[in-house]
Order: C-alpha cells, then sequence, then structure tokens
C-alpha cells in the first residue's frame, strides 16, 4: 500500500513543509523507500510485550518545586532578539486568515 | 424561534462541558519557573523552556500536580497512579513549541462524579418527560465516546467509525489508538445502570448525578491580540501580536460526560465546580480574567430516540450568564433547524451575548490529527499512596459538607448555607460572626451576610474583597444582635451597614449617637397612638368600618410622629388595641 | 624548546597550567593558532570564538595568579557541537534555518565543561540537526577527515571528532542520537563515548530524538574523555532535564585502575562479527582490541543479541517521529529563518520550513509525520517501541553473562565524500551503534589502529550495562595501553599525520 503524491502533499500541508518542483515526486519515492526499510518492525507489533517511550525504565515521577528562578528569566530583548517580525514588545506574524480559525 | 421550555418538551439535549482552570494560585509556570501574571508587559515572564526555545526541557512543577489530584479527590475520580504526559501537535504560534503537553488515554483523575441539586425556576428547564425510566434510558445511550465529545483524545478517536445506535453506550473509552487498550485496562469505567436517575421531589426540585469523564494535567497557549480587524477577531486582521507571558500556565481540563439536559444543569455544574475548586484554593476561578473557562457541547434528539443528533461546541461562554444563554440559544437554533427539516453540521460556534446568538467559527469536515505520543522529555508518573494521601489531607471542608452542617447546625436557610460555604472566605466570616448562634439569630447573621454584605462588595467593584474591605465579623454580629434584640428595624439595618462599612465603628455605636435606637416601650408610644388616632379620626372611623388597608397610613403616621424611631411592629399592635 | 600544542593530552594541559609551565593564554594562542593553520583543510568549525576563549583563558590566568583553586580541565581548549547552547555564540545545527540565531542561554553540558576550567574555541560543524553519518548535510560546509580528506569524518559530529583528530583541540562534545559520537570517532581516529541515556544533561541541546540523544566527549586518550565525563556528571542530576539521572564523577578512577582483568567476562556477538558488509580490517581491528582484553586477564564469551536485528527499523521510526515533534518548533515566528513577504501565517510557515531545512531534515520530518498520524501510528510506532522493549531485555539478558560486550562501531572505514548518496542506504551503516540509543546503554569507541586495506582509522566499540559507563573506560584504557606505542607509551593512533604540529607551537 503505496503513499501517493496526493498523500504525500497532505502531510507535507500538515507539517508544514511547502515543496516545490519535483520535491514532491522525489519525496514520495524516498517515503516509500523509508517505509519499505522499516518493514521488520512490524513483526514486533506482539500482544504480550509492553512498549518503551522512555529508556531507562525506572525514572518516574521527576518534579521540581514551585519556586521561582528570576536567572532563568529571559530579559526581552534577548526574548525578542531572535525574531524577525516583532511589533513593541510582541511577536508578530501575518494574516491568520486560512487557518481555519474566525 | 420557539422558547426553551417549549423545545425541551419535544427534544432533549445531551450537552457535555469542558472546563479549563488555570492554577493561578501557584507561583510559577508548569514545566519551568517563569513567575504565573495576568497582566504584566508582554513577553516579561518568559525563558527558554516556555519560549519553546531550542534545546530547552520542561520538569513538571510539583504543586500542580498536587492540585489536579486535590481536584481529582474533590470531584470523586478515581486518581490513576500511572500516567504519562503526552504531545499534542497542532501548529499554532499560540504554542511556542507547536506542541501543547497535555496527558494521555489516562489523565492523573477519570471517572468522577458530582451531584447536581436543581431548585427553584432552574428545575423548570427539565420538563416532567425527563425523569425516572426516560431518564436512565437517555443516561446509558449519551456517553462520551458515543457523543464524540471533542476532549483532546477523543478527537483522535474522532477519526474512527463513529459508533451508532445501540452500540454506542459500550463506547465511552476515548482512548487514542496507541493505548491499545492496555494503558485502559486497569481502569474502571461507570456502571451506568447503578447510577442514580433523576427523580423529581413535590417542590419540583430535583437531585442529578454528572458523571466527569477525566480531569487532565496540561499547559495554557500564549495571548495573541489581532490587529486590524473587527473587534479584535481575527477575520479581516492584517497581523496578529503575541505575547507568551501566559504560555505555560498550570492548566486542568475537566471533562464531563454528557450528562446534562438543560442549561441550567450547566449553568450549575458550572458554579458548583467553581466553589470546589475556590474552596482548594488551587485556583482564583474568575471567568471574568479567564482563569476558569467552559466550553459546551450539545446535541438534540427527539424524546425518546436512543441515537445521539450531530453536536455542536460553543465558544466564548465566558460568564455563568453567556453559559445558560448560550446554551439555551443554541438548543432552539438546533430544533429549529432540525424540525424545518435542515441538518446539523458538526462545527464550532461563537456565542455572541451582545447579539444574543451564536455564529459559526469553524466547520470540522476531517477530524483533527495533533498525532499525540508519548512525551519522551519528561518521566511517567506513578504516584505514591503517600503522594495522594498527602493530597488528601490538604483537603479542606468542602462546599456540600460546609452547607449540610451550616444547615444542621447553625439552622438557617439551606439555599443560603450553599451560597455562604461556596466561597470560602465568605464561609470563614460567617463562621466568626455567627460562632456561639443557632436559628433565627444566626440566619439574621446569614441574612446580613447574603443580603448586605454581598451587596455591598458587589456594588464596590472588582478590588474590593471581603478580605480588603474592612468589616469584620464581630461588627456583623454585633449588628445581627441590634437586629434581633428590636433595637433597629430591618429597614435601619440597612443604613446602619453602610454607615459601618463606611466608618469602620461598631453598629451599636452608630445606632446610638445618631439616636437612631428604635423605641420598644409601650408607654412612650401609647401618647402618640393616641395623638395620631385624634388628628386621623376619619381614617380610624375607616378602619373599624373594615377597611384594614389603611391600618399602614396610620402606622406611617405614628413613625413619622417618633422621627422614625418607634419600633413599627409596636405601634401597629397598638393601633390594633385601640381601635377594637 | 618550542612543542606543538598538539602533543599534549588534556590532563598535561591542565597540569602544566597549574605548575605554571605555561599560561591558559599561551595554551589559547596555540590552539587558534593550530586551528588557523589546519581549518583550510578539515574544516571542523562552523564559527571560531577567539574573544571567548581568550576571555576564559585571562579568567583562568587570574585565578591562579590569585591562589585560587583550579578546575581539573583549566586551560584545555574545547570544541563545542553546533547543536549546543553556549551564550555569546550562534547555534546553527548547521541549518539555514538557525545561521543567525544568537544562543540566549548555556547548554548545561557547556557549561559543566566550563565551569571545569575549559576555554570555549569554537562551534564545530555538524550534520544539519544531526540528522546524517557524514557531516555533509550541513548546510554550510562539509568537513574533511583529517586522515584524508578526500573522505568523510563521519557524522553527525563530524566536527567535533575531525578537530580532535586534527589536533585543533584535545577535547571536544558531540551528540549520538544512533552513533553520532562513536561512527565519527571510529572514521577519525579518537575515542568518544555516549555515555547512558540521562547521565549527562540534554538542557540546551537542540533535541533530535529525546528518548534517544545524550551527549558526551571526544579526546585523544581515554584519560582524557574520562577527565571529561567526570566534568559532564559532577554537580550531580540537573535539576532542567527530566531525564537526568545521579551519576558518581568516578571516570579518572576508573580509567587509572585498568590493570588485571581476571575475572572479567567480555561478550562478543557472533551475528555482529560475521555480519554482511563488515570488512576484514574493521573485523581485524575488533580482534585485535580482543585479544588485548584477553591478554590481560579478560573471559570471551559469545553472546547472543536475538532481536538487535529490529534496531534499525525500529530507530527510523522513533527517531523521525520525535525529530518531527522536535523540530514542529521551527517555523520562523519566535527565531529562525523567516520567508519574506508571506500573505499570511500558513504560507510564510510553510515556506520558512521548506527554504530553511535541507533535505534530509525535511525527508526525517515528513517520515515522522507520517508514522505519528492516526492509524499508521498503531502500526509502527506501537510495534517500534515493542521492539526497544525486546531489544532492552536482549542487553539485559546478555549482561547477566557478561561484564560487557566488545563490538565493531562501523562496518567500514571512513568513505569518500558523496560515495554513499542513498538516504536509506546511509541509514543501514549505523547498524552498530543504533540498537545502544534504543536501549539506552552506554558505549565507548576506542582506537586500534590503521587498516591494513585502507591505511584509515580502525576502532572497536564497548559497550556496559546501564549506569556502568565507568567500566567502559576502563576496558577502553586496557586496549588503549595493550595497542600503545613500546617506546613512547603514546596511544596507537595520535593527531592525523596531515596536520600534526601544524601551527599551534606553545612558548
Amino acid at each position: 500500500m503505496a503513499l501517493t503524491q496526493e498523500d504525500v502533499r497532505g502531510i507535507a500541508d500538515y507539517a508544514r513543509i511547502a515543496l516545490e518542483g519535483d520535491e514532491l515526486a522525489q519525496m514520495t519515492a524516498y517515503m516509500n523507500d523509508a517505509v519499505a526499510m522499516l518493514e521488520p518492525v512490524l513483526a514486533y507489533n506482539l500482544p504480550d510485550v509492553e512498549p518503551t517511550f522512555h529508556p531507562i525504565g525506572d525514572l518516574s515521577n521527576v518534579m521540581r518545586e514551585d519556586a521561582a528562578a528570576p536567572e532563568r528569566d529571559l530579559a526581552r530583548d534577548a526574548a525578542l532578539g531572535n525574531a524577525v517580525a516583532t511589533r513593541g514588545d510582541s511577536f508578530r506574524v501575518p494574516s491568520i486568515l486560512g487557518e481555519g480559525e474566525a | 424561534m420557539r422558547e426553551l421550555k417549549e423545545v425541551l418538551e419535544d427534544w432533549e439535549a445531551v450537552i457535555g462541558l469542558e472546563i479549563h482552570t488555570e492554577l493561578t494560585t501557584l507561583d510559577t509556570k508548569m514545566f519551568c519557573n517563569c513567575k504565573l501574571t495576568h497582566d504584566d508587559e508582554p513577553n516579561t515572564h518568559v525563558c527558554p523552556v516556555c519560549l519553546g526555545l531550542p534545546g530547552a526541557l520542561p520538569v513538571p512543577n510539583r504543586r500542580a500536580i498536587e492540585s489536579i489530584v486535590k481536584a481529582g479527590l474533590a470531584t470523586n475520580c478515581e486518581i490513576q497512579k500511572h500516567s504519562m504526559f503526552y504531545r499534542k501537535h497542532y501548529f499554532y504560534p499560540d504554542m511556542a513549541k507547536n506542541f501543547q503537553t497535555t496527558q494521555g488515554p489516562v489523565a492523573f483523575c477519570m471517572h468522577g462524579r458530582l451531584d447536581l441539586e436543581v431548585t427553584g425556576r432552574g428545575a423548570e428547564e427539565r420538563p416532567a418527560c425527563a425523569f425516572g425510566e426516560a431518564e436512565a434510558a437517555s443516561l446509558a445511550s449519551a456517553s462520551a465516546g458515543a457523543v464524540g465529545l471533542s476532549a483532546d483524545l477523543s478527537r483522535r478517536a474522532d477519526s474512527q467509525p463513529a459508533p451508532t445506535g445501540a452500540d454506542a453506550c459500550a463506547q465511552n473509552d476515548p482512548a487514542p489508538n496507541d493505548a491499545g487498550g492496555t494503558a485502559l485496562a486497569g481502569l474502571s469505567s461507570y456502571d451506568t445502570a447503578a447510577l442514580a436517575t433523576a427523580e423529581r421531589r413535590e417542590d419540583g426540585s430535583y437531585t442529578v448525578p454528572i458523571r466527569i469523564l477525566r480531569i487532565h494535567m496540561e499547559e495554557d497557549a500564549a495571548k495573541m491580540v489581532h490587529v486590524g480587524g473587527e473587534e479584535g477577531r481575527i477575520g479581516g486582521a492584517a497581523e496578529s501580536l503575541i505575547d507568551y507571558n501566559r504560555c505555560g500556565t498550570p492548566l486542568i481540563e475537566l471533562v464531563t460526560e454528557p450528562d446534562l439536559r438543560t442549561p441550567e444543569e450547566a449553568r450549575l455544574f458550572m458554579e458548583k465546580l467553581r466553589r470546589i475548586f475556590l474552596t482548594l484554593g488551587i485556583s482564583d476561578c474568575s471567568m471574568e480574567k479567564g482563569s476558569m473557562r467552559c466550553d459546551g457541547n450539545v446535541s438534540l434528539r427527539r424524546r425518546g430516540d436512543a441515537k445521539l443528533g450531530v453536536k455542536t461546541e460553543l465558544k466564548n461562554l465566558n460568564s455563568f450568564k453567556a453559559l445558560h444563554d448560550g446554551l439555551a440559544y443554541e438548543i432552539c437554533r438546533q430544533a429549529e433547524v432540525l424540525e424545518a427539516g435542515g441538518e446539523i453540521y458538526q462545527e464550532t460556534r461563537h456565542w455572541e451575548p451582545s447579539r444574543k446568538r451564536t455564529v459559526v467559527m469553524r466547520t470540522k469536515e476531517t477530524a483533527d490529527d495533533y498525532r499525540f505520543f508519548p512525551d519522551p522529555d519528561l518521566a511517567p508518573f506513578d504516584l505514591t499512596d503517600e503522594f495522594i494521601a498527602h493530597c488528601a489531607a490538604e483537603i479542606p471542608e468542602l462546599p456540600d459538607a460546609k452547607r449540610d452542617r451550616y444547615q444542621r447546625d447553625f439552622g438557617i436557610k439551606r439555599a443560603d448555607a450553599e451560597q455562604i460555604a461556596g466561597d470560602p472566605a465568605c464561609a470563614d466570616f460567617f463562621e466568626e460572626a455567627a460562632a456561639g448562634l443557632a436559628g433565627k439569630a444566626a440566619q439574621t447573621v446569614a441574612n446580613l451576610i447574603v443580603n448586605e454584605l454581598t451587596g455591598y462588595l458587589n456594588a464596590a467593584g472588582a478590588e474590593v474583597t471581603l478580605e480588603t474591605c474592612g468589616i469584620a465579623p464581630a461588627q456583623v454580629a454585633s449588628l445581627a444582635r441590634l437586629l434581633a434584640e428590636d433595637a433597629i428595624s430591618s429597614n435601619q439595618a440597612h443604613e446602619v451597614f453602610t454607615l459601618m462599612a463606611e466608618t469602620g465603628d461598631d453598629p451599636a455605636k452608630i445606632v446610638d449617637e445618631r439616636g437612631m435606637r428604635q423605641v420598644s416601650d409601650t408607654a412612650a408610644l401609647q401618647p402618640i397612638v393616641d395623638a395620631v388616632l385624634a388628628r386621623c379620626a376619619d381614617q380610624a372611623q375607616q378602619y373599624r368600618d373594615g377597611n384594614q388597608k389603611v391600618l399602614g397610613f396610620l402606622v406611617g403616621q405614628c413613625m413619622r410622629e417618633s422621627r422614625g424611631q418607634g419600633n413599627p411592629k409596636l405601634f401597629n399592635e397598638l393601633l390594633r388595641a385601640s381601635l377594637s | 624548546m618550542a612543542r606543538s600544542f598538539d602533543t599534549l593530552t588534556a590532563a598535561e594541559i591542565a597540569a602544566g597550567i597549574a605548575a605554571g609551565d605555561f599560561s591558559a593564554a599561551e595554551v589559547c594562542t596555540a590552539a587558534l593558532d593550530a586551528i588557523a593553520a589546519r581549518e583550510p583543510e578539515v574544516q571542523a568549525f562552523l564559527q571560531v570564538t577567539p574573544e571567548l576563549a581568550q576571555e576564559a583563558a585571562a579568567r583562568i590566568d587570574a585565578a591562579r595568579a590569585a591562589g585560587e583553586a583550579l578546575g581539573p580541565l583549566a586551560g584545555v581548549p574545547l570544541a563545542i557541537k553546533d547543536n549546543m547552547n553556549l551564550a555569546g555564540t550562534r547555534t546553527t545545527c548547521a541549518s539555514r534555518m538557525l545561521e543567525n540565531y544568537e544562543s540566549p542561554y548555556t547548554a548545561t553540558c557547556v557549561a559543566r565543561m566550563l565551569a571545569a576550567g575549559c576555554i570555549p574555541v569554537g562551534k564545530a560543524n555538524m550534520d544539519e540537526f544531526a540528522f546524517g553519518s557524514s557531516t555533509d548535510s550541513s548546510a554550510f560546509h562539509p568537513t574533511n577527515n583529517p586522515w584524508d580528506t578526500a573522505r568523510v569524518p563521519g557524522g553527525s559530529s563530524g566536527g567535533s571528532a575531525a578537530a580532535v583528530a586534527a589536533g585543533m583541540v584535545p577535547l571536544s562534545l558531540g551528540s549520538d542520537t544512533g552513533g553520532s559520537i562513536r561512527q565519527p570517532a571510529a572514521l577519525c581516529g579518537v575515542v568518544g563515548m555516549k555515555p547512558t541515556y540521562g547521565a549527562v544533561s540534554r538542557y540546551g541541546v537542540v533535541a533530535f530524538g529525546s528518548s534517544l540523544d545524550q551527549v558526551g566527549p571526544f579526546g585523544r586518550t581515554v584519560a582524557d574523555v574520562a577527565l571529561a565525563m567526570d566534568a559532564l556528571v559532577s554537580g550531580g542530576r540537573d535539576p532542567y532535564d527530566s531525564t537526568a539521572q545521579d551519576v558518581v564523577p568516578g571516570f579518572v578512577a576508573a580509567a587509572a585502575s585498568a590493570e588485571d582483568l581476571a575475572g572479567t567476562r567480555i561478550g562478543l556477538v557472533p551475528a555482529f562479527m560475521e555480519a554482511e558488509g563488515l570488512t576484514a580490517e574493521v573485523r581485524a581491528g575488533v580482534e585485535r582490541a580482543a585479544s588485548a582484553l584477553e591478554a590481560a586477564g579478560a573471559e570471551l564469551v559469545e553472546v547472543d543479541l536475538p532481536h538487535v536485528d529490529a534496531a534499525i527499523a525500529a530507530y527510523y521510526v522513533i527517531g523521525p517521529a520525535e525529530a518531527f515533534s522536535n523540530l514542529a518548533r521551527f517555523d520562523g515566528i519566535r527565531y529562525g529563518y523567516q520567508e519574506p513577504g508571506c500573505a499570511n501565517l500558513a504560507q510564510q510557515s510553510a515556506l520558512s520550513r521548506a527554504h530553511g531545512f535541507g533535505d534530509e531534515a525535511k525527508r526525517r520530518q515528513m517520515l515522522g509525520a507520517y508514522l505519528l498520524s492516526s492509524g499508521v501510528y498503531d502500526t509502527y510506532y506501537y510495534a517500534a517501541q515493542k521492539a526497544r522493549t525486546l531489544i532492552t531485555a536482549d542487553y539485559t539478558a546478555a549482561f547477566a553473562q557478561v561484564d560487557a560486550i566488545l563490538m565493531p562501531a562501523t562496518p567500514h572505514a571512513a568513505f569518500r565524500h558523496g560515495e554513499i548518496s542513498d538516504p536509506t542506504q546511509m541509514y543501514l551503516s549505523d547498524m552498530y551503534t543504533i540498537s545502544l540509543n534504543i536501549a539506552g546503554n552506554g558505549g565507548i569507541v576506542v582506537p586500534v589502529g590503521l587498516g591494513e586495506d585502507t591505511g584509515l582509522p580502525m576502532a572497536a566499540q564497548l559497550v556496559a550495562p546501564a549506569f556502568a559507563d565507568e567500566r567502559l573506560v576502563t576496558y577502553a584504557a586496557v586496549i588503549e595501553r595493550a595497542l600503545a606505542d613500546a617506546a613512547t607509551g603514546a596511544p596507537v593512533l595520535g593527531v592525523a599525520p596531515a596536520c600534526a604540529g601544524k601551527g599551534g607551537e606553545l612558548a
């Protein structure tokens, strides 16, 4: 069940990666090669094996105290300093129209 | 459009709520040490973690976890010892990482329940046909999975074939497909058959259990301001500005089962939950400031139908009134569409209080795919018995228990007890003011708190709270004593209260200094009565001829004669005696 | 008498500065000179930071003058992989996306190395966002293997490995998600170590696969790597990394304790030694290491890792899935490349990401976004995490029989630039390193001389149980000493010959 260019275009839209020119065809070929390479893992979907989401399994309940650490705060200039577009004290994005929210 | 009451005779409204509460009483954010803030300059409480900078990592706030466990215990949830944080992906700039850290199929709190007492006019919204067996059938066929609550995780499940009809009752497992059944294996689910159903009492009131699907822990998003569009809406906006101060604020989301059947029940649920959270001290629960927010899901089905209708999701229900009125409007709108042979679309709608209508925000043609997976940066949780016991030990007396105690020990009216017990500061105030009192004396204190004190605080504005207003419980106790002794009339009480609030003086002092003390001495009042009767012989004759109403006029004359200080009840008695 | 700074180990530099043989400023100048002389051929750096280095050196000299105690790495020049934040430098991840990104804070691993006295001389080249095994996917330039500049240094930490192999620095930091420290260490003929997942803080290291990434050091000797490891774990568990754990700094002691290995059992995996694609010279190198361990008294035992054949597939499910998630934040809004002139946000995000990321970064994210999608997730992601359980259990079972496992690090010596062009073919070259990232335990790569066919560096890899990383330096030190030059005691491979002694004289 190979991925079609239409499938790949849908994933690219979701992942916010514009595919231009022959990139769609190349990406589709890559995706199908890569997925084929993953085949061996399918044999391991065994009902009696628990998945390991976190390696080194005995770690749990890691929490911190509810205490401020002002030294971690970024000065506003530093916070905004790497942004290409700002307005006043805020980050700026262009019109969100077409994002599906009103 | 038809009236709500009329619509609900024909249609059953199936309502579920999603309630987000910011844990505003914490000092710091969910996963970083930034201070919580509501109105500081933009982007002044941000760090690499909440700004989603490359390389930053989250560390959970212990008190946030304690808070949600308390919220779960106080709402009769099962506390899940084992749970994980998940990443929920969506590209939107209010989430700095383009994913939200939230919980998976197993939340810290699962399968809770709150009982709602619905009384008075609000109880009339539920029609007579919605009790007893009909209600039991209704509950069994409505459940979270079936109605497709837009809880984060069921969105993932949305893409699965929707269950229909009789299958629906088995479908209250909103687990994403990753759960593979194993993650939820240890969870008991509810037994709908064993759930008490609403029965109407003679006075029209009823009690209904509302099931809570889950309460999960997550982080809040940044604030966005849309510039150049109409009323700050995105439509037409040329650009949007982002302030990440709020981003990462600890947030708990409670999802109810679709057990609510009227807008009033929804409003009461929200009020009750707010009282509980206030009592727990986990949030300021301000709907106005947005620290407590509610979305409603509503669908209609013909009375007696098992198959659920298509639901819409309502946003901008940011007051108790908006919650009630928005749902009421939407129910009537859906009924009108359906009765005209139309179709309801699964969509998100925005309540516009000024225009009293809901408008479409977005239509969900396809289910969102949030690419949930367990967050590898956060270790799993295996809460210990000690941790849960520690949380339980910190839970104060909850509003229902407090209400019952006030009714039992102080003998005050249940409605007043409910109101006072729901606000922790108010409850403390009452207990101090009414210490050692019972029955009528305690009720007088309750009346002063419910009417005078609440009215005063409401009029004083948001900056003045019970703690900062300067009124002491001893003053209210003293005022209640003056009323009990008939030293002042209940009309005078309002004036004395206002003076007391302004001056900070003891009410007894105010009354004495201003000569307001009521005269209840028969010997002093009889001459006034005699004088009035002599002057108003016509009216006296009318009374004797059977016109009872004229007595009020005569009492008024006596009060004037006594410069307001005579006891009106005593004047009344003396006049009747003199005229008989 | 002038001598090149590259003949000194990190330990010798720190000792020389402490003794007053030379100053930190002199070492700093020598390192910057060596970089200037050798960098045109090697191109290991994306940014050289002379001001930061000189400031750090001046602080150390001032501290010594004031009689203050010096850190164990005082005055040792350090190269830092460019996915690690260091305030005052750009952190680009070798990507156009972050070409102008100024680090607003410093990663814990970097801060700890600096606290131990290291002087930061620059940010090292890498595969873009650490996706690769050649460093050729850097958006800015490739890095050349100092042993043969027509060949790759390996990757993704290729710049860090090459800088050490070329003698520009005695120590560097890399990160290892599927072999990104161990494979370039092997290809460049230096020691490289991936500690157990959680041993070193990941805070401030730009994430690729959060459950796989681990930071570790490169050095020319096992003792230097041990010094760096002690510095990295000193101070205990980093409170800013929820997955970090406490490790006692006992690496220097463990490296020094390499004596008699009687009673030690070292595992060999027959399937690995006989694998298709493993070259004879690499196998011979691993056998030299095995003989060295045996000669020191260790017993060699065959062990089996039956599920390890699923490791590559599991890795290319988990890695891309986590990478998609971790790289979602690069949308050009808060930082990073932003496409100019876009009418709306959706277009701006899609074009910023399309033009900011290179091909491999886009491929991995696309694969990850697909693998996490509804329905597909069940089939692949869940299966991969179950395979992870089985692979971890394989290692646990093996370590019930042996103290460590010896295996190749790579199937072959360094390949030529462009020699492996098919991405999925490139993925297969990680066959010996990937299973450790899946299971989480640590591994070390130690040079075993030059290959008889290629004349290029050969290496062996040792693998230990989780949080038994100090064993790795002990056994690696045994191998190192057994293969050392009998006359001088110098390790079997030093600075790459074409670079050795070029610039960097220490007066």
